[in-house]
């Protein structure tokens, strides 16, 4: 499956609760039958499993909105992305 | 013609309004007076309308068409979209005229920037163009560029983009007097493990090169190496617009505060104008 399915997915939902969307009250009644999303992709964005929409490769902007929206504070869901971060042995100019 | 009055950039964080009262004290007093301070001088220059760079958050763009550069040239735009963000959700005037003109001359200029005649601001532009006009009826072009989806405009090219763009605003006839303000960055991390981590020293490493003139450095940056400084580090792209704006003029910082309960280097730097205030200026 392409991740830009599980993108539009997540995009759509994040979309239909905000304000000025044409769907106000969407996420209620929020169907991701429509996506062709993988077993783990659905299982991942129906269980609100940060982690695993990570590792599955949301885009990282999508998954700071839809954690926002489905009400992770950034210091939770930090907490639950902390088992994938990898070592960076790569220095910026400014670290030289 | 137009003058470009005031030039500034600031950071966006949406936590500056949603967790004000988060950040410390001392770094609430530095952030905001700086803030202040621009506003006061936009009052006493008699800004007529604002122009603001900011990045598109998958706002009003997806990935099945996402333009580098999209510039609002509608009679109004909606903000802020984000239902959480504490600022009253309103219709905020445009300036059709200016947009238009931005857009006509940027496509001379060898640009081919997308256009909107309605855009949805989030707390990119909402954020900073509160902290300009709170009575949010300041007439404002919002601009958005792409800082999230590779592949991104390369560096240089905003800082081009932004030497056209202050053309087209001085050859523009229909006002005297524009604010333009680029907001967006520094560090940050967001939607990975790195979230709320700040690069203090990229920051303050942006910075001194801004006031220094000293850009070619960070243009030779690839993304790859920026992105150490975190995702949201691209934003910085909003500055270097401006910066091309206001070339040759070297940008002023006002304030810098690496402020972790908004997960964001967070500054305001100001590029100087010759332009006197009202009070100042001769009858």
């Amino acid at each position: 499956m392409s991740v830009y399915q599980l993108n539009r997915c997540v995009y759509d939902w994040v979309r239909a609760g905000e304000v000025n969307s044409t769907a106000v009250d969407g996420r209620i009644d929020f169907d991701d039958a429509a996506y062709e999303l993988s077993d783990d992709e659905r299982k991942a964005f129906t269980a609100r499993d940060i982690g695993g929409l990570y590792q599955l490769g949301l885009h990282e902007v999508l998954l700071n909105r839809f954690a926002r929206a489905a009400g992770f504070a950034r210091d939770d869901y930090r907490k639950l992305l902390e088992p994938f971060a990898a070592q960076e042995e790569r220095k910026g100019r400014w670290q030289r | 013609m137009a003058e470009v009055v005031l030039a500034y950039c600031a950071s966006h964080a949406p936590m500056m309004s949603s967790a004000r009262m988060a950040a410390s004290q001392s770094q609430r007093d530095n952030f905001f007076g700086a803030l202040t301070h621009v506003k006061e001088e936009a009052v006493a220059k008699g800004v007529e309308a604002c122009v603001v760079l900011s990045n598109e958050h998958f706002t009003n763009f997806f990935l099945e068409n996402f333009p580098q550069i999209c510039i609002g040239l509608g009679e109004k735009n909606w903000g802020p979209t984000e239902e959480w963000l504490p600022i009253d959700k309103v219709w905020i005037p445009g300036h059709e005229g200016l947009g238009a003109h931005i857009a006509e001359h940027t496509l001379r200029s060898g640009f081919d920037p997308a256009f909107s005649h309605q855009l949805e601001l989030d707390h990119g532009i909402m954020t900073v163009y509160y902290e300009l006009d709170h009575d949010m009826r300041l007439p404002l072009v919002p601009i958005v560029q792409n800082c999230a989806v590779a592949p991104l405009v390369p560096l240089r090219r905003s800082y081009e983009f932004g030497v056209a763009l202050g053309a087209a605003i001085r050859s523009y006839t229909g006002l005297q007097r524009v604010a333009v303000v680029g907001a967006g960055g520094l560090s940050h991390f967001i939607g990975n493990p790195r979230v709320g981590d700040i690069e203090e020293g990229f920051d303050r490493w942006f910075l001194d090169r801004l006031s220094r003139g000293e850009l070619e450095e960070i243009f030779e940056m690839p993304d790859s190496e920026l992105e150490l400084a975190g995702n949201g580090s691209h934003e910085i792209r909003s500055w270097l617009t401006v910066a091309g704006v206001m070339a040759p003029a070297n940008a002023v910082p006002l304030a810098y505060e690496a402020v972790q309960p908004w997960i964001t280097g967070m500054a305001v730097a100001q590029w100087p104008t010759s332009t006197p205030t009202l009070e100042e200026a001769p009858v």
